[in-house]
């Protein structure tokens, strides 16, 4: 039988210690892969740090397959979890994504969001991102950068997000 | 009904501007459509040994019993299809009886409860129910506009079996006047949507003489997630 889904409501500023898991922001596989980090800030529409987010991130493992299961007490492989900080700032240490065009799956929660925003960061030239089909109805713009993490220092890349006004995040109806 | 079709008519929309923190968090770019089907995929597998026995019990974290109205709060959580979720990790979090979180954060003056920390998690069973024992929350004022008291509520946590199938939500109380004023839960269009988030009293699914009973069953959408023959 059909039923009405239950609808979102915002995390609010108070989910830290409910929702915080040890070793979030540290993406395990089970299978070995070249270690990366992505790292960023959120910014508000006035361009000030967004201090109380939730980032989730979710991406295929480093052979490109679906995240196998875990066992026992451990988190789920594939799947990170952190808070922003107090400048904004979140760090998820990962594994290369496998398959052509390297992605990871991110969600945003946050008071003031009344659901989830969701949207989807490369870690490929943003030659090959415009191509991607997902982003077919966005591929002539400029705002397709918006969704290319920049590599940094060796293994870093850096990935801003903002959630309103100038520079605004492409963010995906889902 | 025609909730998998026209999905902004369930949720909220982004920017509401009663309720003040939307206005310079709402993405003000029209969001990308993307093709159907492009995040229905298989989501995190979380192991049932990630949620101990007992973290369904809020009420025996501390030395002794916290303060308030000892509650049973029972459900079920569905897909779209009314079929059960299983094995799926549920997390709550909430105020303790006067409305305070156990959280640096919360400034209001009531006071904590050394005996509650209003955090609570389990995994669904095989029939998609879960089970939790804890205190009613007490309702709390914050700034969003003058005399402002959210309602009581818990907060939830849903991983379900995909990403489609991610929700967060608050469970409000039956009959509580404060649900009329709440920009948070006024936020969502729909009247039948916004009374599912709403718990039943269901006093027999309480503990006679010593909790009382609520219930909320939880559906989330996607219902091609739930895997076939589970």
């Amino acid at each position: 039988m059909a039923q009405g889904r239950t609808p979102s409501q915002t995390i609010g500023p108070f989910f830290h210690e409910a929702l915080r898991w040890k070793d979030g922001g540290r993406v395990t596989f089970a299978e070995a892969g070249q270690a990366i980090v992505l790292a960023g800030r959120v910014l508000d529409g006035a361009g000030a740090p967004v201090t109380d987010a939730m980032v989730e991130t979710w991406q295929l493992s480093p052979l490109g397959r679906t995240p196998a299961a875990a066992s026992g007490d451990a988190k789920p492989h594939g799947f990170g979890r952190v808070e922003t900080g107090p400048d904004g700032r979140f760090r998820i240490e990962t594994a290369m994504p496998g398959g052509e065009l390297p992605c990871i799956d991110v969600a945003f929660f946050a008071r003031g969001l009344l659901k989830p925003l969701r949207t989807r960061v490369y870690l490929a030239p943003l030659e090959k991102v415009r191509a991607d089909p997902v982003l077919k109805a966005l591929s002539a713009s400029e705002r397709v950068k918006t969704l290319v993490a920049e590599p940094t220092a060796a293994g870093e890349y850096r990935w801003d997000v903002r959630l309103q006004g100038e520079g605004e995040t492409v963010f995906f109806a889902a | 009904m025609n909730d998998m079709t026209r999905p902004d008519t369930l949720d909220p929309p982004y920017l509401y501007p009663g309720y003040g923190s939307t206005l310079l968090r709402a993405p003000r770019e029209p969001l990308l459509q993307i093709p159907a089907g492009t995040l229905d995929v298989p989501g995190p597998s979380v192991p049932r040994g990630f949620a101990r026995d007992g973290e369904n019990d809020l009420t025996r974290h501390g030395k002794s019993a916290p303060l308030g109205e000892k509650m049973i709060l029972t459900g079920r959580l569905l897909d779209a299809d009314g079929r059960p979720v299983r094995r799926s990790l549920v997390e709550i979090w909430q105020a303790n009886a006067s409305g305070r979180y156990a959280h640096p954060g919360d400034r209001h003056d009531a006071p904590l409860d050394p005996n509650f920390s209003g955090i609570g998690r389990t995994f669904t069973d095989d029939e998609g129910r879960y089970r939790f024992v804890t205190v009613k929350p007490g309702a709390y004022p914050w700034k969003n506009h003058a005399f402002a008291w959210r309602p009581q509520h818990i907060h939830f946590s849903l991983l379900g079996n995909a990403p489609v199938q991610r929700l967060i939500t608050q469970m409000y109380f039956p009959g509580d006047p404060l649900l009329a004023i709440d920009p948070v839960y006024n936020s969502v269009p729909d009247e039948a949507a916004r009374t599912r988030m709403v718990a039943a009293l269901a006093l027999e699914s309480g503990i006679e003489g010593i909790a009382m009973g609520y219930t909320f069953d939880i559906v989330l959408g996607g219902a091609r997630a739930t895997p076939l023959g589970i």
